[in-house]
This record gives structure tokens, C-alpha cells and sequence, in this order.
């Protein structure tokens, strides 16, 4: 008999490929596909370069701002990584709104030029993009690089105190191996994130000269209903990102020392670089606190929420991001089941978590669409389908918080729980719930995060009945109504901060 | 000689003050229950932490001003003594120069110190490439070519199998002898050292609470808290 596990993972897959096949089959006319080379060449060379450029900056800052965050401890710090936090799970359409804010012709820095004598430039195009893809990516480096950094043994910076290194044999001893070992892997999820980005191409791009394979299949389905063309191009952009996620996998580092419980080790450089470390310090400061606090803006606009429709829009939100993060932990517990029984690695469920990483969410989405679409009216569909894709979407990051708890849970008590004759529910309660409920808290705070800040999928559906949060954000930011922008984009951090105040409160309390 | 008078350190868990005299030249095995304080001993003795109060002298001079590079100590761990990135003569090199930049005669030294733990057809080799003993011979290696004369070893083959430790404790014994160097070393296992080691030194809830040969504290009328440690 199957494994629920293996089930869950059939049913995930299937759903993919239906989606993807539907979507084939809902194209009409494939021939007319022919003449879209040049203009798929054009597509993907431009997202392309949009995302190396993104990239590369995102990982050079995150690096020295890792390395600076490691060497220096000065009031404030705690506040600099909790902005990190913040500005790498912020929704991506309130950073959008964040660098109009503050780099727009009306934004913060717009208005200082227009009062110095000059026209500011329009942050609409690649730069913008650019700009806003590096507030969103660097800290994001910088975070996981920084863990990494705090996770080597203690002993190796005494060895390194013992022995006399400089700043420079520091770096080239303890930090460089590191980051060689880390970067890559870094640099290619950063490269993948922008590569497929889609609220922050969509809102400051620009125009078609700047837009990604998400945002053109989003413009095939909605505004031409050209399935054949949305087809071709989910293919497309399904291929580079398989190919992308396989150059990941085989990136990723495997197992690496790490430092047990111990005090922790000074550096032997902490009195060097100072100058730089403080530069670097203020530049990230400078480039992400600015657009992440510009929310505070909309502090006053908040009466102007006071409508029927922002209402409605905000139940429809948590709504949404409540099911689909339920749902998310439900499918990510089901495939990490696999776990009990098998104390190796179970290669379907894993290849059911990680494939909707490469399946552009509008492709996906489409084809449900297609197949779904006699079975009701858009909103009604929508309603069922935005919190489906968006579990779906969330899966890969709940499943990568739950299954190693379960994988760690299953080694140290699951024969014992067999012997005992305990199992199915019974197992999952007291056996696996006590180890597992810090690790739910998290998977479900993110998924539900995720889905309450989604500018994606709900952007196919939105409109009329079907309004969420993100999408009442994006439409009025299209609008330039700037105020009422803001005080959305203060409710949507607010919403997501809390969520991720309550999840350290309940891992903390569950650890 | 090795003095150390009221050196006390406070932690938000945890306070220690060590009193503690081995003579020069000789091995002195530290022993007592994990969580005592030896680990931090030593770590005293290294520049690592920073004691609060107290003596710090060896062969008549002062240590405590002295950050862990200018001391006349050399550490080794029970892991990761080295650099997983560069050779097994690189991790040795390091202890000449850590920028790597040897000239001729340098490069000699190092051959001679991997000589000197037969680990001459293993320079080239990555530590991945190394079994555990082999790993904590480059890092003697390394302490040797330094030139320090205390060596302070933490645990350093708790990790091998009994016969190899019993193997490593003789080589680091024939080394002290050879460069007449004081060695201070903890342990999980003292009877292994109990041939060897010319003092020991029970550490328990920070403190130096007794010290002696081995038969004086393993003789029947010795101190009451290391017999119930070693289940006497």
C-alpha cells in the first residue's frame, strides 16, 4: 500500500504536470510560437542581465556587510539585524513602495532634488529594479552568511589568536574558505530570486524593455489570454530554473564543522578596519533602513483605510494566508512522513517539495486555471486556487523547517516508538508534536507570511470580488495615491513583523 | 616553573580561581569532571580569556600582559587544530608565517618538524585526507616548530581509539623529553596518562583541588573527591 507520504507526493506532482499539460493544451495555435524567437532571445537576455547585475551587487554587499557585521559590536546592532530580517521577508510589493517612496520623482530624495534646482532621474527601469532587488537580496547574504560565519568552531579563531594572524591572514584563512564555500550557492539562489522576480519587475520596470519571464507570462494570460504563448514561455522559464535549481543542489554545501556550545572566541582582527567596517555599516544602513521605514509614512493615512473595501480586502487576506499556511504545513508534514519509514533520504518526497521551486507560479496557476475553469466563475476559482499555489509555493521552505525535525525525531525515537507499537496519530502527538511544534510555528508563521504579502498569483485573479491587501497596495501605487499606498504597506509590515515576533515567542518557548 | 596564584575568572554561570606550580619540564595531566574548569584553565594559561584577578608566570615572567601570539604557550585542541582548506605543510607553515610566504630554509623546518612525527609522505595531503591521529601529528608538528616551550594540550586524542591514544601520549612524552618542554594536558581517561605524567592536577568546580603524583592521589588515604572521580 502507498505511504501517505508518497501519496502526498504523487498528488503534488500531478497537479504540476496537469497544470503544465492544460495549459499546452488550452494553446491554440503553436505555430505562431515560431515567430517568438527573437522576442524570447530579447527576454531572456535582459532578465538576465538584470539578475547577474542584482546578484553580483546583492553578494558583494552582503559579504563585506557580513564580515563587517562580524567584527564589530557597537549599540544598535540588534536593530540593524532585526531591519535585515525585516527587509528579507518584507512583502515584495511594500519594497517596491518603499523605493517610490524614497527614490521616486515624488519620493523623500525626489523632493530634496527638486529643492536643490534639479529634476530627479525616474527610478522606473533597471536601475530601480536593480536598486530594489539588492534591498531585498543583501540582507538576505549577509544573514545567512553571518550565521555561517558564527557557526565555525570557536577553536579555529584561537588557533588563529595563538598563531598571530593579521587582518589579512584572517581573511584568508578563516573567512575566505568560508566564503568560497557559501557564496556560490548564494549567489545562484540570489540570481534564481530575481531571474523569476515579478511585483518588484512588474512596479518599477518600466515597460516591456525590462520585463522577466514571470512577469510576460503573467501579461499572456491576463491581458491576451494567450495560454500558447504563456505555455512556451512556462517551459522556458521552467527549464532555466530546473537547470538553475540542479546548479544549486550541486552548490549547496554538504555537512561542515560546526562549534558546539561554547563561549564565544574573539577575533584576532577586531582592531583592524575599522574605517571600512564603518562604511560598510553605514552604506547598508543607508540603502535598506530608508525604504523599509518610509512605511511609517503611511502612519497618517491610516484613516484613510476606513473603507468597506479595505475590509474586505484584509479578511480575504487572512483568509488566504491562514489556509494556505496550514496547508503548506500539512503537505510539507505529510511528504516529511517518508522519515518514519526509511531512515534514508526518500528522494520522491523531496523531489515533490523542491519542483514547484522551478515552476513559475503563473504558469502554474494558468493551467489550473484552464482545467478548473467550468467548474465556476474567476473569483470563486480564485478564492480556491491563490491559497492552493500559494501552500504549494510556500511548500519547499516549510518542508525544509519540519523535515529534518522529523528526519532527527524518527533517528533518536523511532524504533523505540515501533517497538512500543506506537503509531499513526498516536505517534505524531507524543512521540513527534514535542519536537516538532518550534519548527511548526516557524514553517506556518513563514507560509502564512509569504501568502499575506503575495503579489503574484492574486494578480491574475484580483479585482472585483477577489481583493487582497497586496493587491489593493499595487493598485494604488499604479494610481500614485502615495498616502493610502503607505498606510497598506504599514498595515502588510506590521501584519508580517507580528507574525514573526509571535513565531521567535513560540520557538523560543518550544526550542 | 609554571606559577599560577588566585587567577580568577567570572562568567554570568560560572566562576573559577585556579592555584596551580609545575615545574619546568615536566608533563602535568589536568583531570576532573566535564563542566570543572579545566578546559578554561588552560584557556587562561592561552590568552583567551581574560582572568579578573591573580599570578600568571612562567619561567619567571609575566604572562598576563601578553596577548596569546607573544606567549611562550602553544594550544591544541581535541578539534579542529587545522585549516581544512590548506595542506598538512601548510598547516605546519603556519606556525613560521602565517602568510605562507617561506623561503628555502623555512621550508626545511617544516619538512623537519612532519619529519619528526613521521608524517613526511602526508604533506601534500588536505586534512579531510588524514585519519584523526594523523591530524593531531600535524598539529604537534606545528607546536613544535613554533618553539614555544609550554604546550598546553586540551583533550587532544579523545577522539582516538585507545590504543592510538595510549600511542599519542608516548610521542608527546618523548617530544617533551627530547625539547624539554612543559606540557600540561587535560583528560577524560588519567589512567593512560598514569605512566607518563610526572603531576596531576584535579579540577573541580573551578578550582584546583588537589595535586600529586598519581599514586599519592589514587593511594588509599588520598584526597576523597578524586577517588570518587576515578570510582575508587
Amino acid at each position: 500500500m502507498l505511504q501517505p507520504a508518497t501519496l502526498t507526493a504523487l498528488a503534488i506532482l500531478a497537479l504540476a504536470c496537469g497544470s503544465l499539460l492544460g495549459l499546452a493544451r488550452a494553446g491554440s495555435d503553436f505555430a505562431t510560437l515560431s515567430s517568438l524567437g527573437p522576442y524570447l532571445a530579447r527576454l531572456i537576455v535582459s532578465a538576465g542581465l538584470q539578475a547577474a547585475l542584482s546578484a553580483l551587487l546583492s553578494l558583494l554587499l552582503g559579504i563585506a556587510l557580513a564580515l563587517a557585521l562580524l567584527r564589530r559590536r557597537f549599540p544598535g546592532r540588534e536593530l540593524l539585524l532585526a531591519l535585515l530580517t525585516t527587509a528579507a521577508v518584507a512583502p515584495t510589493i511594500v519594497i517596491a513602495f518603499g523605493i517610490v517612496a524614497i527614490y521616486g520623482r515624488s519620493g523623500l530624495l525626489g523632493g530634496l532634488a527638486r529643492g536643490l534646482g534639479f529634476e530627479p532621474p525616474s527610478i522606473y527601469g533597471l536601475h530601480g529594479i536593480v536598486i530594489a532587488h539588492v534591498v531585498m537580496n543583501m540582507p538576505l547574504v549577509a544573514r545567512a552568511l553571518l550565521h555561517a560565519f558564527e557557526r565555525e568552531p570557536g577553536e579555529r579563531l584561537r588557533l588563529a589568536s595563538a598563531l598571530g594572524f593579521s587582518a589579512a591572514d584572517c581573511f584568508r584563512h578563516l573567512d575566505w574558505p568560508l566564503i568560497r564555500r557559501e557564496a556560490p550557492a548564494l549567489g545562484v539562489l540570489v540570481f534564481l530570486l530575481c531571474f523569476t522576480s515579478f511585483a518588484i519587475v512588474l512596479s518599477l520596470g518600466g515597460g516591456p524593455a525590462n520585463a522577466t519571464l514571470e512577469v510576460a507570462i503573467f501579461e499572456a494570460v491576463r491581458f491576451e489570454a494567450d495560454f500558447a504563448r504563456a505555455a512556451a514561455l512556462a517551459g522556458l522559464q521552467l527549464t532555466i530554473c530546473l537547470g538553475l535549481a540542479a546548479l544549486l543542489t550541486a552548490l549547496t554545501p554538504r555537512g561542515r564543522d560546526e562549534a558546539g556550545a561554547e563561549r564565544h572566541a574573539p577575533r584576532p582582527d577586531l582592531g583592524a578596519l575599522r574605517g571600512l567596517d564603518g562604511f560598510v555599516l553605514a552604506l547598508a544602513t543607508i540603502l535598506i533602513a530608508p525604504p523599509l521605514l518610509s512605511v511609517a509614512s503611511g502612519l497618517g493615512a491610516l484613516p484613510l483605510l476606513a473603507s468597506t473595501e479595505f475590509a474586505r480586502a484584509a479578511a480575504t487576506s487572512a483568509v488566504i494566508a491562514v489556509s494556505a499556511g496550514l496547508l503548506a504545513c500539512l503537505l510539507a508534514l505529510l511528504l516529511a512522513s517518508a522519515a518514519r519509514r526509511s531512515r534514508r533520504r526518500s528522494r520522491l518526497p523531496e523531489l515533490a517539495a523542491f519542483a514547484l521551486l522551478g515552476l513559475p507560479p503563473f504558469a502554474f496557476v494558468a493551467g489550473l486555471y484552464v482545467l478548473l475553469r467550468g467548474f465556476g466563475d474567476p473569483a470563486s476559482l480564485g478564492l480556491f486556487l491563490v491559497p492552493l499555489v500559494n501552500a504549494l509555493m510556500a511548500l519547499p521552505y516549510a518542508y525544509r523547517l519540519l523535515a529534518p525535525a522529523l528526519a532527527t525525531s524518527a533517528l533518536r525515537h523511532g524504533r523505540l516508538a515501533e517497538s512500543l507499537g506506537i503509531s499513526g496519530w498516536n505517534r505524531l502527538r507524543l512521540v513527534e508534536w514535542p519536537a516538532l511544534r518550534g519548527a511548526f510555528g516557524a514553517a506556518f508563521a513563514f507560509a502564512t507570511a509569504l501568502s499575506l504579502g503575495d503579489f503574484g498569483v492574486i494578480a491574475l485573479f484580483g479585482g472585483g470580488e477577489l481583493t487582497t491587501l497586496p493587491y489593493l497596495l499595487a493598485n494604488r501605487l499604479g494610481a500614485y495615491r502615495i498616502d493610502e499606498a503607505g498606510a497598506l504597506a504599514l498595515v502588510l509590515v506590521v501584519s508580517a513583523g507580528g507574525l514573526a515576533f509571535l513565531t521567535q515567542r513560540w520557538s523560543a518557548r518550544h526550542a | 616553573m609554571l606559577e599560577i596564584e588566585g587567577l580568577a575568572l567570572r562568567y554570568p554561570d560560572f566562576t573559577a580561581s585556579y592555584d596551580l606550580a609545575v615545574p619546568e619540564g615536566a608533563l602535568c595531566a589536568v583531570i576532573g569532571p566535564s563542566g570543572g574548569g579545566k578546559t578554561t584553565l588552560l584557556h587562561a594559561i592561552a590568552g583567551f580569556e581574560r582572568p579578573g584577578a591573580g599570578r600568571l608566570r612562567f619561567a619567571g615572567q609575566d604572562l598576563l600582559p601578553l596577548p596569546p601570539a607573544a606567549r611562550p604557550v602553544s594550544i591544541l585542541f581535541q578539534d579542529h587544530n587545522l585549516f581544512p582548506h590548506l595542506s598538512a605543510a601548510e598547516n605546519v607553515a603556519l606556525g613560521l608565517k602565517p602568510s605562507l610566504r617561506l623561503d628555502e630554509s623555512e621550508h626545511e623546518r617544516v619538512a623537519a618538524a612532519l619529519a619528526e612525527v613521521n608524517l613526511t609522505d602526508f604533506a601534500a595531503r588536505k586534512p579531510a585526507e588524514l585519519s584523526g591521529g594523523q591530524r593531531q601529528r600535524v598539529a604537534i608538528a606545528r607546536a613544535l616548530l613554533r618553539g614555544k616551550p609550554l604546550m598546553l594540550l586540551d583533550e587532544p586524542f579523545g577522539a582516538l581509539d585507545p590504543g592510538l591514544r595510549r600511542e599519542m601520549i608516548d610521542r608527546v612524552d618523548a617530544l617533551r623529553r627530547a625539547h624539554g618542554l612543559t606540557v600540561l594536558m587535560t583528560l577524560h581517561t588519567p589512567e593512560e596518562a598514569a605512566a607518563k605524567a610526572n603531576l596531576f592536577a584535579y579540577v573541580a568546580d573551578g578550582r584546583v583541588q588537589a595535586v600529586g603524583p598519581w599514586e599519592k592521589l589514587t593511594a588509599k588515604d588520598g584526597p576523597e573527591p578524586v577517588r570518587r572521580f576515578l570510582g575508587l
